[in-house]
């Protein structure tokens, strides 16, 4: 017992000493944002609810034709979210400011994939199906994908949206930054390509930033001072600015912290080179080996195998 | 009592043909030589309206060689493309007008009256719409202001005073200016902004756009001396919706007498529903 | 001390079988109904919410409560505490069909069922789910291994395969013997690689959440859940051994077991005492307490979660009268499973509210009846293999030697 309990002890130290050792590897976590992505900056102030770019959207990504056509405003009277036929909708929102001659000012916004920095879709894709381009794109690829939906599950902006009535080979549906587009030099995604007012400013997301705050500059009047996507969720490849508070238009409101922040880290420190599972291992089996004369032993060898 | 009602009315039409003249005179929307040989009784026929010259061609209903020049002359100029101007003088609108008014420039001094907002710079992102035709003078007349529309001025001096749209909006989102709106969005934010700000003016899509009507020449399919039925079949083929929306209004439900309907007010049935034969 | 198990050879087609079968038939049904017609022909799922019964309960409920698997084959052969022994081989099968279930529970679930191998040559290493699906993987496999005992003891020595698969019969008597020969040597590699796999996914079915800080309700939402699920999963481990085996014995008019489950009671009073203290720790210090009262559908199913499912039982299991009483302990002892079963279903339908779209859910019938027809399926199959495999022990001979 006593030579057993020495051995127990031994494996302890030596576990414990190569977890320290793995626990000192072990780095903070690190965003994994491409350095100079593409983006689109949205203007709520210039949009005008048209529904061009949906009309472009659906062109472009070769989606069924809906019911109602683009041209049809009445839609604007529904609140509605992308799904599986859509990738980019249009609502309206009155936040209650009016014009003189007394009428509510509607303020329309435009929802589709943020294409955040730091992707929480990318992060929680069993097999990495979905992954972030060099361009910003958070593109998704299908012949990985096993249908799990956490990815919908992880996404704050609840953006993917799937193919329920498909049986065999459904997928996840969401905006693709026209990745095929924008892969090519001077390529443009279909929505900015078509919008009347330029309510969608395309370029590098570092361009867009600047010209954003520079827009809020020139005229404070016209802006909240906010740059929504600057920051939130770690930053997003798409953002918005506005005249009108965004708590007001259906916006959320988000932590500035990348949501794959929190469980990357539990699960890199708890898992990285398996150190917690063989230290567990190497203890248990230090246990197993200090009992193995509590009681029968032979009963381990035993189990079940002799009657 | 019918007689009355007629020369009344061809009165009626002739007082708004005059008067829309007059109007456009005083605008002076019409270049000199031209407001000489206008005489009343063809004014309300002769302004060159493209869109019915070109209709009438495409159907092939007249067959004339004659165009119109001033729309010829503004397809012309649609076309040109301006060399690119990289900075321009930001000042502010009073500095502008008054600049202007020192150069002695007004409204008055308009060398193109009639403009087709469009170019190969639209064109190659996309082809929606069809052009918009825009009245210059009647614009500026209305504004008697240049400074409204022509903001800022290029920074080169030998550059006009007002330049035109396009050689400094040009394509969206270009990489050195991504602060310069496009053409595009330049016309549609300018257009908009003000016939909103004045309540004035369309703000809608088709309110200055004619669609792009595809050519319906290949579309249809009909024998040659088709049936009425065949007809409407023809065009429920695509427009369906179209014909279902038809079946709700009171073109198709209308029925019982009517004080409205001078000969027919003790009749019972009206709407295309109940009195037409052809009514599937 | 040697126990022996054997198979019960009770009468299978009884009544409530039948009922099972029932039920099974159903069920298939409507997985027919979903590989034709699709997941949202049968379910309620949507955009908002991807996630419903099928793994709010098939899954993460039915992983939670096949942790007696590994909890009593700690005890038992980690610890060396042989006594627990008789409750081990029902507990591993349970958790060997638990397992399968929640593999058939994801088959359906997930919407392209025959690319489920693609994540072991995809990895993504950042995604909790990855590590999860493999170390369940995992797991299903040492289970198996862990069973495979049962199967020889019964059969060695006596395959006789009907017609053409006689040819089977050697090959299937070697490969027995081999198993007989070396699996009794390296059987310690496996079930400590059962405990270890468990305790990894067990607690990552609480990272699952951690990504979706804004759409689990405050009262669910801590850093802590990894550790949270971990420790109920540890906590419902020997309750669930007493539930089932209670329902077992009755069911099967066997003699109770209570001698070996009345400890196990008493370890339970420790591990439930550190799941409440932590649960109840973790919400005073974020301070989410001032939501218990809001009245709505969420806190309400947390205030029964907490009260009638953690505190409640936790109290019982302290009086001697409850300990000492096989009804009392049986119904203590749902309690806590249920406890558990809530805070899965808590944690992964009722406080998953996105804020953006339509976020209302209710099961659909069909996602009830293939829940339903499942479980009725693993119910019937345990009592298949109780019938005609030696899982059960008799008790009376335990105490003899």
């Amino acid at each position: 017992m006593e030579l057993s309990r020495r051995n127990f002890f031994k494996i302890l130290g030596v576990t414990g000493a190569s977890v320290v050792a793995v626990k000192g590897k072990a780095r903070a976590w690190e965003s994994k944002a491409p350095p100079d992505p593409f983006g689109c900056l949205v203007d709520l102030t210039r949009c005008i609810g048209c529904r061009k770019c949906e009309q472009a959207c659906n062109d472009v990504n070769a989606l069924p034709k809906p019911d109602r056509s683009f041209d049809d405003l009445t839609i604007l009277d529904t609140k509605r979210r992308p799904d599986e036929k859509t990738f980019t909708i249009v609502n309206r929102y009155y936040p209650g400011k009016i014009d003189e001659r007394d009428q509510l000012i509607p303020t329309f916004v435009k929802i589709q994939c943020m294409h955040c920095q730091d992707p929480a879709c990318v992060s929680a894709c069993i097999a990495g199906a979905l992954t972030k381009k060099e361009n910003g794109t958070v593109h998704y690829n299908v012949s990985k994908c096993i249908g799990c939906r956490y990815c919908m599950v992880a996404c704050p902006f609840e953006i993917p949206a799937y193919e329920y009535f498909n049986p065999i080979t459904p997928k996840v549906m969401k905006c693709t930054f026209c990745f095929d587009r924008i892969s090519k030099e001077g390529g443009q995604p279909g929505c900015a390509t078509i919008c009347p007012v330029e309510a969608i400013t395309f370029g590098k997301r570092n361009t867009l930033l600047k010209l954003a705050k520079k827009r809020i500059k020139e005229n404070p009047a016209d802006y909240i001072d906010q740059i929504y996507g600057e920051n939130e969720v770690g930053g997003t490849s798409w953002m918005y600015i506005s005249g009108v508070p965004f708590e007001k238009i259906g916006f959320n409101k988000l932590p500035s912290e990348p949501m794959p922040k929190l469980s990357e880290t539990v699960q890199h420190s708890l898992f990285s080179y398996l150190w917690s599972p063989i230290a567990l291992y190497g203890i248990l089996g230090g246990i197993m080996w200090a009992f193995r004369n509590n009681g029968d032993n032979t009963e381990i060898e035993n189990n079940g195998g002799a009657r | 009592m019918k007689n009355k009602k007629m020369t009344a009315l061809l009165a009626g039409i002739f007082m708004v043909g005059v008067s829309l003249l007059l109007i456009l005179m005083s605008a002076g929307q019409w270049p000199s030589q031209a407001r000489a040989k206008v005489t009343p009784g063809t004014a309300t026929v002769s302004p060159p309206i493209p869109a019915m010259v070109s209709a009438k061609a495409d159907n092939g209903v007249v067959k004339t060689d004659w165009k119109a020049p001033d729309q010829e002359a503004a397809k012309l100029r649609a076309n040109e493309e301006v060399p690119f101007v990289e900075t321009f003088i930001d000042e502010c609108l009073l500095c502008r007008q008054q600049k202007l008014r020192d150069q002695g420039l007004s409204t008055k001094d308009i060398p193109n009256t009639y403009f087709l907002l469009d170019s190969p710079i639209i064109k190659k992102q996309e082809d929606h719409y069809k052009p918009v035709r825009f009245m210059h003078a009647k614009h500026a007349a209305e504004a008697n202001d240049c400074a409204v529309c022509h903001h800022y001025r290029p920074t080169d001096p030998e550059a006009l005073e007002t330049t035109r749209c396009s050689a400094c909006h040009q394509e969206s989102f270009k990489k050195d200016h991504p602060e310069r709106l496009g053409l595009k969005a330049a016309y549609h934010l300018q257009c908009m902004k003000c016939h909103q700000d004045m309540n004035k003016g369309p703000v809608d899509c088709i309110g200055c756009h004619a669609k792009n009507v595809p050519d319906h020449k290949e579309l249809v399919k009909l024998p040659a001396n088709p049936a009425p039925e065949q007809v409407t079949n023809e065009c429920l083929r695509c427009h369906q919706e179209a014909g279902e929306d038809m079946l709700t209004t009171a073109h198709w439900l209308w029925k019982g007498p009517s004080p409205n309907t001078m000969e027919h007010r003790k009749e019972v049935r009206h709407g295309k529903g109940t009195d037409v034969f052809n009514n599937y | 001390m040697s126990h022996q198990a054997y198979p019960l050879r009770a009468k299978l087609w009884t009544p409530g079988v039948l009922v099972l079968s029932a039920l099974m038939a159903i069920g298939a049904v409507i997985i027919v109904a979903r590989f034709i017609g699709g997941i949202g022909y049968v379910s309620n799922l949507s955009t908002a919410r991807p996630w419903g019964l099928w793994i709010g309960v098939d899954v993460a409920s039915g992983v939670a409560l096949a942790a007696g698997g590994f909890t009593t084959a700690f005890l038992a052969h980690i610890l060396g505490r042989h006594t627990y022994e008789p409750v081990v081989r029902p507990a591993l099968l349970t958790a060997m069909l638990g397992y399968t279930f929640v593999v058939l529970g994801l088959m359906v679930d997930i919407g392209r069922s025959w690319a489920i191998w693609k994540p072991m040559f995809n990895w993504n290493t950042n995604s909790v789910l990855f590590e999860v699906a493999m170390c369940v993987m995992f797991y299903v496999t040492v289970l198996y291994i862990e069973f495979i005992p049962a199967v020889v003891e019964q059969f060695k020595g006596k395959v006789n395969l009907p017609g053409l698969l006689g040819k089977l019969n050697a090959p299937s008597e070697f490969l027995m013997g081999l198993a007989d020969r070396i699996l009794g040597k390296i059987m310690w590699v496996f079930i400590i690689a059962g405990v270890v796999l468990s305790c990894m996914h067990q607690s990552s079915l609480g990272s699952l959440m951690l990504i979706a800080p804004t759409k689990l309700h405050p009262l669910w939402y801590t850093p802590m859940l990894p550790l949270l699920f971990l420790t109920s999963a540890i906590a419902v481990g020997y309750p669930m051994v007493v539930f089932e085996a209670t329902i077992a014995t009755t069911s099967m008019k066997l003699d109770s077991e209570m001698k070996v489950l009345a400890p196990l009671t008493r370890i339970t009073i420790l591990l439930l005492g550190l799941y409440m203290s932590l649960k109840i720790g973790d919400m005073v210090i974020r301070g989410t307490y001032v939501y218990l009262l809001d009245g709505t559908a969420q806190t309400n199913s947390f205030l029964i979660e907490l009260g009638l499912g953690v505190i409640l039982p936790w109290l019982l299991l302290l009086s001697k009268k409850v300990q000492t009483s096989r009804r009392g302990l049986f119904i203590t002892c749902t309690l806590i499973v249920l406890g558990v079963l809530l805070n899965r279903i808590n944690v992964f339908i009722v406080g998953y509210k996105p804020p953006l779209g339509d976020s209302s859910y209710f099961p659909a019938i069909g996602e009830i009846l293939v829940t339903v027809g499942l479980i009725a399926a693993l119910m019937f199959l345990y009592r298949f293999i109780i019938t005609y495999l030696p899982v059960f022990s008799a008790p009376g001979k335990e105490v003899s030697s």
